[in-house]
């Protein structure tokens, strides 16, 4: 489900001072849990529930959803009675690098191969870090991609394309 | 007995074979060379190597990924003592003393011990597996659709109480993951839920794409974020192997280390991981000197480490022999074994002899790999903890990449992986815990099948489940009541307050 719920933002990080909401953590994961269950809920809608002795396809998640929606407004009141701690600022700059990463991999082990795809992953996901360094990671991304073509393609075999079809010894 | 000796020998038989033997050796090496790195705990090392098990054959893939497992956990270990990072949970502990010991150029008598402990621990939890085994699969026989279920219900109610933190977040990430569970073809009625349309997922989450995301991408995040400096030993490793001394005063600690751990990994629902806490705190309350713990005590890593490994060990017989997975590595297990066409359950046992006592003679003979392996190799894995993360987490991507692409050769599965890693660190962020998801992940599927069994049979009537006129004194269901029985009294044990404080005080003692 690459769908992470959109109103991750629903509490702004950190910045709720002693306000109705005594834990901001809580509140955002209260809300967290709402977003689920009503993605269930949305998913599962013209599922048939059945009866006892034939349970339908839409009994377990409607049930499990309703179950994850009433935590969800639970963790809500208790955020709002009892203390609690604040939510931790969301980092931005690593998740788009290293997931980022991660996507251009996937749109080019196809129709590039692992010698372009691996270093493009190498590249990009270093950029999630302030301390890199860019000689050395371009030397890196070589050595490891080639490390990996050695053991994954030659010595084991995996059907994973290493050239751009058509191009290449294998 | 003599049937025991027998089973172990045709174990034996399969696992000492020069193939199997090598596949052992692998994977106990290469699970722990990527255990090793920093933030790489056993369930992310699994899933980026189970593309290597692939074209090999059952035994084998077996044999090599239960030598992945061990290596892992082992690895854990090593940076525990090396780096002061526990690798997972069930290593926490081993950094207090572990860590000492190596500031005071212990480290190498540190490693040796935890590996000689290790190693006894392994020997004694293969003899319980082997001895278990026949019994309990009898048993699993005896069990209907709605006793699993009731054991998966106790399994969840114990990986909640034994969860950090909050027991109402414990509760919700399980019910998610049981959420996720039912994405894709319902087996049944043929009708697609909760897929939105996406023919991708019309099969289903695959398990490793979710463990893959969660503790492989989001670790990383979690990792970039707060940068902790890794203080890597400076003082010379000295020598491996243990003195006399050592050995006397870690021989107590090992036997009821072992013993400890080896009873609490029977538990359904990760007992595994009270082991190294429990042994801890019998051993600093036996000590004479209680003070020496946390500054370099032996029997603080000697202890542990043994019941470490002994749970992490005797975690595989639920699932061998009922075919419910105890804690999200094994849940994991599970999702590996699939791959290669075998249904962990009671059947193996009866149907596939030479594979079920192969895997338990193997086990045997990966403990003693690790510690031919790690004896010698210290000095590789030190060198290894001094690559910067800078270096290190790109790699990590990579190979993350490459595994979660080789097992179905699908550029979507990497897309999906990504966004497991964005919720998996969402759901970080918002103090929920993410193992108890993947183990709901896999039980979820089990429990609906078993349910939906359980209610066709009694013709839609729970009494099934629960039936027992204490009155009367009638009990049809006597072993379903009694498991949903104790869940209940679990979760009375986990929501009142007086046992919730003790119990944060058992995690705390580690931190």
């Amino acid at each position: 489900m690459s769908q992470a719920p959109e109103d991750r933002a629903g509490a702004p990080p950190g910045s709720i001072p002693s306000g109705i909401i005594k834990s901001s953590l809580d509140f955002a994961g209260g809300l967290f849990l709402l977003a689920l269950a009503g993605l269930g809920f949305i998913g599962g809608f013209n599922l048939p529930v059945g009866h006892l002795s034939g349970i339908g396809s839409g009994l377990l998640p409607k049930a499990v959803a309703t179950l994850v929606a009433a935590f969800g407004l639970v963790l809500l009141v208790q955020s709002l009675v009892a203390g609690g701690d604040r939510l931790e600022r969301f980092a931005i700059r690593g998740p788009i690098f290293v997931l980022g990463a991660v996507l251009v991999f996937a749109m080019t082990i196809r129709p590039l191969g692992l010698a372009i795809a691996g270093p493009l992953a190498v590249l990009i996901s270093a950029l999630a870090d302030k301390e890199t360094r860019p000689i050395e990671i371009v030397i890196y991304a070589t050595l490891i991609t080639a490390a990996c073509i050695g053991l994954f393609k030659i010595l084991l075999r995996l059907p994973i394309p290493v050239f751009p079809p058509g191009y290449g010894p294998f | 007995m003599a049937d025991l000796f027998n089973n172990l020998a045709l174990g034996l038989g399969v696992a000492l074979s020069f193939k199997n033997l090598g596949l052992c050796f692998i994977g106990c090496l290469i699970g722990t060379l990527v255990g090793v790195l920093p933030g790489v705990g056993p369930i992310a090392t699994i899933t980026i190597l189970l593309p290597i098990t692939f074209g090999i054959d059952p035994i084998g893939a077996l044999i090599m990924l239960a030598g992945i497992y061990y290596g892992a956990q082992y690895g854990g270990s090593t940076t525990a003592i090396l780096v002061n990072i526990p690798g997972e949970a069930t290593s926490v502990v081993t950094t207090l003393d572990g860590h000492q010991m190596a500031k005071q150029g212990r480290a190498g008598v540190a490693l040796g011990i935890a590996a000689i402990g290790s190693f006894i621990a392994g020997c004694v939890a293969t003899i319980i597996i082997a001895a278990l085994a026949k019994p309990l699969t009898a048993m699993a026989l005896l069990f209907g659709p709605a006793d699993y279920f009731s054991l998966m219900v106790l399994g969840l109610m114990f990986a909640v109480v034994l969860a950090r933190g909050s027991v109402l977040k414990a509760m919700a990430v399980i019910l998610v993951g049981i959420l996720l569970s039912t994405v894709g073809t319902d087996l049944e009625s043929g009708e697609e839920r909760l897929t939105f349309g996406w023919t991708e997922i019309s099969d289903g989450l695959d398990v490793a794409v979710i463990a893959m995301g969660m503790f492989g991408f989001a670790e990383i995040l979690r990792n970039l974020e707060s940068k902790q400096t890794r203080d890597v030993v400076h003082a010379a490793i000295g020598k491996l192997l243990p003195g006399r001394k050592d050995f006397a005063q870690s021989a107590g600690p090992i036997a009821r280390g072992t013993m400890l751990g080896s009873l609490l990994g029977l538990l359904p629902g990760n007992g595994a991981v009270l082991g190294p806490f429990a042994s801890y705190t019998l051993e600093k309350k036996l000590a004479k000197d209680p003070s020496r713990f946390g500054k370099g005590a032996i029997e603080g890593v000697a202890g542990p480490e043994s019941a470490n490994n002994a749970g992490a060990q005797t975690a595989f017989i639920p699932l061998l022999t009922l075919g419910i997975p105890p804690n999200a590595v094994m849940a994991l297990m599970v999702g590996a074994m699939t791959i290669h066409g075998i249904i962990p359950g009671p059947q193996i046992m009866t149907k596939q002899p030479q594979l079920f006592w192969g895997m338990i003679a193997s086990m045997w003979i990966g403990n003693l790999m690790l510690l031919i392996i790690n004896l010698p190799l210290i000095g590789l894995w030190v060198r290894l903890l001094k690559v910067p993360y800078r270096l290190l987490f790109p790699s990590i991507v990579l190979l993350c990449c490459i595994g979660i692409y080789s097992i179905n050769n699908s550029p979507i599965e990497v897309v999906m992986t990504a966004g497991f890693g964005l919720f998996g660190y969402a759901l970080v962020k918002f103090g929920f815990e993410p193992a108890p998801l993947l183990l709901g992940f896999v039980l979820g599927k089990l429990m609906e099948e078993k349910l939906r069994q359980a209610l066709v049979i009694s013709r839609g009537s729970f009494t099934t489940f629960v039936d027992c006129q204490l009155w009367a004194g009638a009990c049809t269901r006597p072993l379903s009541t009694g498991l949903l029985a104790l869940s209940l009294v679990l979760i009375l044990i986990a929501i009142l307050p007086s046992i919730r404080t003790s119990r944060e005080q058992v995690f705390k003692e580690a931190d």
